[in-house]
């Protein structure tokens, strides 16, 4: 029951299950699960590195950074902090919907990003944003309620746990929650605001991916900067360590419901939901 | 290969604070006060406002205790070149936000340590216009400051100098003048606003005006275009007041008594007229023990929410709602600007992750125009979001998530991203409150309750759009918009009537002689422009203020009816700031 693979490389200290033993994906699962080459819809194979850069690697500059920048990534790559927040049962449904809003079907399982394990940190030590909106409780109740509206909506729609269901069926589940109109679970968001919700999730998972050197390398964002800085600020050349586009061309899933780009829900009532912000000016 | 000359970059292990790779200070030299000794000033909250406030009153020969909640940053060990290593600039103690349309909190808007707000703003520092000051006047909305733009000039002059701020010789909107250095280099961003400004015929200036330094400046070098300014300049190129002016008051004798968070200020009565006065602050130092501080005179610089979130928790017998709270305007008429963010896909890569975000702008849209439905204007920014904060702007403006979110991630280095700056206007039921929760120290936390008028929905729609204009204009394959907000003012609003406001022009408290609010708080109304610069202006002016009137300050004379202009100090300046040079544009 328990022999899980680890998704996350030999420095994982305590593994999230990427599929629970005995849910294994079907080869004609598989298809759901990896993105296609959109003229022949064919599967592309998980890469070592997705996006338009391969070979670029941001932790090859690591002697450039500054020695505290430095510290804080390479923490943040080799030591995934253990999970201590959620219990095994809300495990399971996190990683499941974790896989779901940042898919990695398309890495091989070492490059894999541990998204889930950030989030339970954050939870568990209690780091905030510096605002609640009126209404919603603390983000610890906040995901406790969410799961549980989450497997309330996927035994409604096909009497099985969210975990247990297969890919499309997750998205199908995730989709009434961007468009802020769950099928059920109704004694939780009556509790929290669904969008709210929603936002924070996928934020949270934002936050684990993208911080990551292995996401930088991928969409080819040049990482820590001091402090050596830029020389090449226009047309955006590339300076000589980083490296220039080589696109190819790929779609989502053809099933998969968060390929398509569809506006985010607003909630009964007409409410125009309050965006995720960060500082920008 | 791969690595410097001589080798990995490591950390130079000193016993003196860095402020930057060259600026140090020392804080165990630091002059400390006992909690039994009256000092002249204790100011809360050393950002924008009480940096330049502990700088000048310390130099002009106070006794200056300042207090911040957050800590005393050593920035080559503190601060990192990471999006999601940068979370505790932030103002991250619970707050609650409500109200029809809630804004966020947080990294949008509120600083923690010393330097405040100024050590993640992006640092754009474009002056007020004149019309802001008399736009219930000319426009018949929001209210006219008891000061006008004549009266701030000469300090924003001064200011420009000692932060300093790159620019463009020639910037022609409001009061048309030149900066004292060079404007910066454009990166992709500024060239596609640049580029979308000049097809549609709309003037723009690229480079500055952005409180960044474009060549050394003393001890601190200039600018090395990373994009990291939001998360902290480790440079030393980006003014914050822990750069500009913390350290220079440090030198002058205030101390910076960091991790303290004062709970309320107390009260007692004038031995000589029986009237009230304050006498100090009470606060949590760093273990969490409640402790004292007595003072002549206090100077709440909290920021808009901080600070009459403070004022309310001080209420106490004779002030029942909240301390300089008779006018019921304390957290009132609390103000954002529209920050729309307008994002445009490229096809060919513009890497908006180079330059400093705030790197170039228009104006053009700023003032009141007759033809259009509503009131005052907008402007129109750069800006440039790092991959975490666009990919938390791709959820909102494409409903991405999933697959979706990681195919439009791969095209980070596509996208350009533009601020909308609009005048949202002051509403008596836009405030902060307290709620019922309690924070760590058993403080009632701010509640926030904001909501958008009619003026400021149809603002915010013609702004969005003619800024996405802009962006299809510069050669956009695609352009999405995430509604947003930016900045923060009011709470604690300045003006000539007691019933109507909190302080007056100099921040003097109209209830308490001995009181003053110096910050984002006290400013009326806020135009279009990043109010950073107007903030640490209005400090100067205070300073100003504080100096020339001592005698009546220190001894709680009560306050004056009217004051009348008091003379400009120009030998406050921290060392190496004040010299000529400065150009002279009369456009």
């Amino acid at each position: 029951m328990n022999k899980l693979r680890n998704p996350f490389g030999p420095t994982c200290t305590n593994l999230a299950p990427l599929y629970q033993s005995g849910d294994r994906p079907t080869a004609a699962e598989n298809m759901d699960r990896l993105p296609v080459e959109p003229t022949t819809g064919h599967p592309l194979a998980p890469r070592e590195q997705p996006g338009y850069y391969p070979g670029y690697r941001t932790l090859a500059q690591q002697a450039y950074w500054d020695e505290a920048t430095r510290t804080v990534v390479l923490d943040r790559v080799n030591h995934v902090p253990p999970l201590r927040f959620f219990s095994e049962a809300e495990v399971r449904v996190m990683q499941a919907v974790v896989d779901r809003i940042l898919p990695q079907d398309d890495r091989i399982p070492t490059k894999r990003i541990p998204i889930l394990n950030t989030i339970d940190k954050r939870l568990a030590e209690d780091i905030q944003d510096g605002y609640r909106f009126e209404g919603m409780p603390k983000d610890q109740e906040v995901f406790r309620l969410g799961i549980q509206g989450i497997e309330a909506i996927a035994q409604k729609l096909y009497q099985r746990s969210f975990a247990a269901l297969t890919v499309l069926e997750q998205d199908r589940v995730l989709e009434t929650l961007h468009d802020g109109n769950p099928p059920a679970g109704e004694e939780y968001w009556k509790q929290m605001s669904v969008i709210h919700f929603w936002q924070l999730l996928v934020q949270d998972c934002i936050e684990g991916y993208y911080a990551h050197p292995y996401a930088w390398d991928e969409i080819g964002f040049g990482g820590p900067a001091y402090p050596r800085g830029y020389m090449r600020l226009e047309r955006g050349d590339p300076e000589p360590w980083e490296q220039g586009e080589q696109r190819y061309a790929w779609a989502p899933p053809p099933g998969a419901l968060s390929g398509r780009f569809a506006p985010l829900g607003v909630e009964a009532g007409g409410k125009t939901p309050t965006p995720g912000q960060e500082g920008t000016h | 290969m791969n690595t410097p000359l001589l080798g990995p970059f490591g950390l130079a292990h000193t016993a003196e604070h860095s402020l930057g790779p060259i600026q140090q200070v020392n804080l165990a030299a630091m002059r400390r006060y006992g909690n039994t000794d009256e000092v002249d000033f204790a100011i809360v909250g050393v950002g924008a406002a009480g940096g330049v406030l502990a700088q000048r009153l310390s130099r002009a020969g106070f006794r200056v205790v300042a207090f911040d909640a957050g800590p005393f940053w050593d920035v080559e060990r503190d601060w990192v070149s990471d999006e999601a290593g940068s979370h505790k600039l932030y103002w991250n103690e619970p707050r609650i936000t409500g109200g029809p349309d809630p804004i966020a909190l947080g990294s949008n808007n509120s600083g923690h340590g010393v330097g405040g707000g100024t050590v993640h703003w992006a640092a754009f520092v474009p002056r007020f216009h004149p019309s802001d000051f008399r736009e219930y006047s000319d426009d018949g909305v929001g209210v006219d400051w008891p000061i006008s733009y004549e009266e701030i000039k000469p300090y924003y002059a001064l200011l420009e100098k000692e932060m300093p701020v790159a620019g463009p010789l020639n910037f022609p909107w409001g009061d048309p003048h030149g900066y004292p250095y060079g404007p910066h280099p454009s990166g992709g961003v500024a060239d596609i606003l640049v580029r979308g400004c000049t097809k549609l015929g709309i003037r723009a200036v690229a480079g500055g005006p952005v409180a960044i330094t474009s060549g050394s400046h003393a001890d601190r070098p200039h600018c090395i275009y990373r994009g990291f300014c939001i998360q902290g300049c480790k440079v030393g190129a980006k003014q914050s007041t822990l750069y500009s002016h913390v350290p220079d008051a440090i030198h002058h004798g205030a101390e910076i008594r960091a991790n303290c968070m004062v709970a309320r200020i107390d009260v007692g009565k004038d031995p000589d007229n029986g009237g009230p006065i304050v006498t100090g602050v009470t606060y949590f130092d760093g273990d969490g023990h409640e402790r004292q501080q007595r003072a002549k005179v206090v100077i709440v610089s909290g920021y808009a929410i901080e600070t009459p979130r403070l004022l309310l928790n001080s209420a106490c017998p004779g002030f029942e709602q909240g301390l300089a709270n008779s006018s019921d305007t304390v957290g009132r008429y609390l103000m954002v600007q529209a920050g729309n963010v307008i994002l445009g896909r490229f096809a060919e890569p513009v890497r908006m992750y180079k330059a400093p975000p705030a790197n170039g702008l228009t104006e053009e849209f700023y003032e009141t125009d007759r033809k259009r439905d509503f009131a005052r204007g907008f402007a129109i920014q750069t800006v440039g979001p790092l991959p975490i904060s666009f990919a938390k702007q791709m959820m909102v403006a494409k409903g991405a998530w999933g697959w979706g979110l990681r195919q439009v991630m791969m095209d980070y280095n596509h996208w350009a991203a533009f601020g909308l700056l609009g005048e949202l206007l002051p509403w008596a039921d836009n405030r902060v409150t307290l709620a019922e929760e309690k924070d760590r120290h058993g403080l009632p936390v701010a509640k926030v309750t904001y909501s958008l008028k009619d003026n400021d929905k149809k603002l915010i729609d013609f702004g969005a759009k003619k800024t996405m204009e802009v962006m299809w204009a510069a050669g956009a394959e695609e352009v999405v918009q995430e509604p947003r907000y930016a900045h923060l003012i009011g709470g604690a609003r300045m003006g000539n009537d007691p019933r109507t406001s909190v302080v007056d022009s100099f921040g003097r408290s109209h209830d308490v002689p001995n009181l003053f609010c110096c910050d984002g708080s006290i400013l009326p109304t806020q135009g279009s422009a990043n109010p950073g610069l107007t903030i640490q202006a209005i400090a100067a002016r205070t300073a100003d203020y504080l100096i020339s009137e001592r005698e009546g300050v220190m001894r709680r004379r009560p306050r004056p009816g009217v004051v009348g202009a008091v003379p400009l100090r120009r030998d406050l300046s921290p060392a190496g700031t004040s010299g000529r040079g400065v150009p002279r544009n009369k456009g």
